[in-house]
């Protein structure tokens, strides 16, 4: 389903999974708003009835890829997100927020976390991109020194790390192009699972569309 | 991500993950109820859930230690106020048990597969590697080589049982042999008996402990095995729901059964009935006026009226079967035991053949990472819907009022009190104080990783079902699904074979007669076979009894009218009690609420432009009916539905306006 590169006359189209994952009201949710949405709010509210959201991107004359943020239902958030959240998920950004310190601290466990459930086709980690959000208040500690950041990304695994703002719309197109260049070039290298041409998906068009029954 | 602080008042607080449990959860976050849901465990989906191969060595740690270690009592009267009083819940879990792990494979690294095949099968090593230890080797297996298995012994006394089913089994001659095969690998006295006799897997990559070890991810295995009937209660409640966007399928591929000491394939669709090689001209139109005939058995009573008394095995003799298509019909197509009345194995034919080619070739899908994969589908919905999750967490009490006997609150393992009005458990959690009126049973569970096919085929992966009748009077049928690595619950090169039927003893004791004499053994040290044997090896078992609740009746547990207890799976093929009992809960906690609405497609969610309402999770529903679960549609529909087409705002109105439709 996700890794679906059909090259249909020249045009290759992809479709990503990529997970956003982070403490509770770092802005997981306005990050994926402003780049999909391009809207923002102040007013913080838990996520509810969302699964994901799409973003389509022309990447290049040639390439369509369809991305779809996954965004933590708001109550999962004691890290206990269910297999259905992480499979098949070919890239992550973790976020923290830069006023909160103990947000940063718990990067580490979620990337952790995120390597212990989901794995490329080949064994490797997901690419993930680390997004300190909130870049337009007064920082916290720790990821003021960029030094220091770009130390800890490459310790815990990291692509690199991007200073967002959902609020005033910083990097947070930036990060997203960062993060599906990575996908991409990691998809150019695999070879293609197996066929997935058989699985079925089950939905009310099917379940209408079929004859009574193909039995005797 | 530490579960300190939860809220305190909830409509729902519901505890375990298993499929009843998950479906109700899912059904009440979804009409605005408040849940929450936690498993003291520290994966989803109970006894119903799907390991790496890793995992399941964790799992069967643990369940080997009986079950987690109490926590200490604590003093709840803190939390208590005057007119209350505290039921204890258990935290013990219990339902698990006979848990016995065998190893057949070498512990060879797995470089230079080929070349190493004339290696010896280390008898001695310390390894994490157990050798096998079936019922031969038990006499000669000392206490001291048990215990260097760390994760492949059972309990001693169990393995110093002389098992049950040796001497019938001796009666028959050529099984006899497959016996000793199975149970003598690393034994030097059974190396001589067997040299000559043991099959050359020489065309076969071996597969080592470490291999599988290593590529442990790559592993599903499912605590429960099921197959869902594509017209059963289960498929339809996630086509209704949407919540089959987070899963896909595969077909079974072939019904297969045991029958005169060999595999052969049932032909159930028309395709199969006439493609057969196996059936006469004549046994093909029979059957196919006899399956025609039980699609609307109803509407001829005429032709089985005589038999209502009597069994379905009567009837399917006296309508002139051949004896091949009495045991396809029984077997594998009814699936239910020769006793059987009339009229149920009617029902149970026409249940088959109704499911059958709504997707696929046989009645049957699975689902891709396992079945465990569907609690999870469920507990992600919940979730979305604003179900708050915690594993490792569990409910310590219940807070019960004196005067209405009602259950108010939960008290749960960080000592918090939380406030609910409705209480919904998984069986296994509660106390043998409060289930005395309840009797339960126990199915018997296999799972084999094996190195081939039981029945080769021009495909390599196929899903099968096998059916085996009951090898003697009184034993129980077996039902064997053997799933290929594209189900994603095998590493390539194995196949996951599991086995499942109601107890009659222990797991062992019951399943391992089938194993058997469907399977060898892995070719060992200097082994010359002469390659007749065709049959699959076996690299690694594990066999165990779970407990099956499901003929529990609600008046047996002497809870508050408000708790409501789900039980662990059945030993049945489908999933209908499991989804009928959440239905069945789910209408005494929200009477006049839909159960299990569509969930709208994420394209359709329409957010507002005005900034000050952006952030809240306005959504719009009205399109849903007919948008459905609508994912093969999203590729023509999203353009429109997210970007191009005027989108409808949607913003904190409680009556959205419906979302534009588009077209595909």
């Amino acid at each position: 389903m996700i890794m679906a590169g059909g090259s249909v006359s020249e045009c290759k189209e992809y479709l990503f999974k990529v997970l956003v994952i982070g403490e509770l009201g770092v802005g997981k949710t306005s990050i994926i708003k402003r780049y999909v949405h391009q809207l923002f709010s102040q007013h913080y509210r838990a996520t509810i009835g969302v699964d994901f959201a799409l973003k389509v991107i022309n990447w290049d004359s040639r390439t369509l890829v369809r991305l779809q943020l996954w965004d933590i239902a708001g109550q999962e958030r004691f890290g206990n997100m269910t297999r259905v959240y992480y499979k098949e998920a070919v890239g992550a950004f973790v976020v923290f927020d830069v006023t909160r310190g103990s947000t940063f601290d718990a990067v580490s466990k979620w990337k952790h976390d995120l390597d212990s459930k989901v794995k490329l086709a080949n064994g490797n980690p997901i690419p993930s991109v680390l997004l300190a959000n909130k870049c337009d208040q007064k920082k916290d500690a720790n990821s003021s020194n960029p030094t220091l950041m770009d130390n800890f990304c490459k310790e815990t695994g990291f692509l690199g790390w991007f200073e967002t703002s959902a609020k005033d719309n910083i990097n947070v197109e930036e990060a997203a192009r960062f993060l599906v260049e990575n996908i991409l070039a990691n998809d150019k290298g695999l070879p293609y699972e197996e066929s997935n041409g058989d699985r079925v998906k089950l939905d009310q068009d099917t379940a209408v569309a079929e004859t009574k029954s193909g039995c005797c | 991500m530490a579960a300190d602080n939860l809220p305190t008042e909830f409509d729902v607080v519901i505890l375990g993950t298993g499929l009843s449990e998950s479906v109700i959860a899912a059904a009440c976050a979804r009409v605005g109820q408040r849940v929450l849901h936690v498993d003291r465990r520290s994966y989803y989906a109970a006894n119903w859930a799907s390991f790496t191969f890793n995992g399941l060595l964790s799992w069967i740690d643990d369940n080997k230690q009986g079950g987690q270690s109490p926590e200490e009592v604590l003093d709840w009267s803190g939390k208590v106020e005057s007119g209350e009083d505290i039921l204890p819940l258990s935290t013990m879990d219990t339902s698990i048990s006979n848990l016995e792990v065998f190893c057949y494979t070498s512990e060879e690294p797995e470089e230079d597969e080929e070349e190493k095949k004339e290696d010896a099968t280390p008898i001695s090593t310390l390894s994490p590697a157990p050798q096998s230890e079936g019922e031969e080797g038990n006499q000669a297996t000392s206490p001291t080589d048990n215990r260097r298995n760390h994760e492949g012994e059972t309990t001693l006394d169990i393995l110093s049982e002389s098992p049950p089913e040796q001497q019938d089994q001796e009666e028959c001659a050529p099984l006899a042999e497959d016996q000793q095969i199975l149970s003598s690998d690393g034994e030097p006295q059974g190396e001589e008996q067997l040299s000559g006799s043991a099959p050359t897997q020489a065309k076969k990559k071996k597969i080592s402990y470490t291999k599988i070890v290593k590529e442990g991810r790559r592993f599903n295995i499912d605590l429960v095995s099921k197959l869902m009937y594509s017209r059963g209660l289960l498929v339809d409640l996630l086509i209704k729901s949407n919540v089959s966007r987070y899963a896909e399928f595969k077909n079974v591929s072939r019904i297969l059964t045991y029958r005169q000491g060999k595999v052969e394939q049932v032909p159930c669709s028309r395709a199969d009935v006439f493609g057969s090689k196996e059936l006469t001209v004549v046994e093909k139109r029979m059957l196919m006026k006899f399956l025609t005939f039980c699609l609307d058995y109803e509407q001829h009573p005429e032709e089985y009226q005589d038999f209502t008394e009597r069994s379905f095995w009567e009837f399917l003799q006296n309508n002139m079967l051949t004896e091949n298509l009495q045991h396809f019909v029984l077997h594998s197509i009814a699936m239910v035991p020769r006793e059987t009345h009339t009229e149920e194995g009617l029902r149970s034919t026409q249940h088959f053949l109704r499911s059958l080619g709504r997707y696929g070739n046989t009645p049957f899908l699975f689902p891709i990472y396992g079945l465990g994969e569907i609690p999870q589908c469920f507990c992600r919905m919940c979730a979305v819907f604003g179900g708050i999750y915690c594993l490792r967490h569990s409910v310590q009490c219940l807070v019960l009022d004196k005067e209405s006997g009602r259950c108010k609150a939960v008290i749960d393992t960080c000592g918090q009190r939380i406030s609910c009005s409705h209480f919904v458990v998984e069986d296994g959690y509660i106390r043998e104080e409060q289930r005395k009126g309840v009797e339960h049973k126990h199915i018997s569970r296999a799972v084999l990783i094996t190195d081939g096919l039981l029945l080769q085929s021009e495909s390599e992966q196929q899903i099968s079902l096998v059916t085996v009748p009951p090898l003697e009077p009184g034993a129980p049928a077996v039902r064997l699904v053997e799933l290929c690595s594209s189900t994603m619950t095998c590493m390539p090169g194995t196949y996951l074979v599991h086995l499942t039927c109601p107890s009659s003893g222990s797991a062992r004791e019951d399943l391992q007669p089938v194993v058997s004499r469907l399977f060898t053994k892995p070719a060992s040290a200097g082994e010359e076979g002469d390659g007749s044997d065709e049959r699959p090896a076996v690299l690694w078992a594990v066999y165990f009894n779970m407990r099956d609740s499901t003929a529990a009746d609600r008046s047996g547990y002497d809870l508050p009218g408000n708790v409501h207890v789900c039980s662990g799976p059945d030993a049945a093929l489908g999933s209908d009690h499991s989804i009928r009992l959440a239905q069945e809960v789910f209408r005494q906690l929200a009477p006049h609420e839909e159960f299990c609405p569509p969930a709208p497609n994420p394209e359709d969610i329409v957010y507002d432009g005005d900034g000050g309402q952006g952030e809240g999770a306005g959504f719009s529903e009205a399109a849903q009916a007919e948008e459905g679960a609508a994912e093969e549609a999203e590729e023509s529909k999203e353009k429109e539905a997210s970007q191009e087409s005027s989108p409808v705002e949607v913003g904190e109105m409680p009556d959205p306006p419906p979302a534009p439709l588009a077209e595909e």
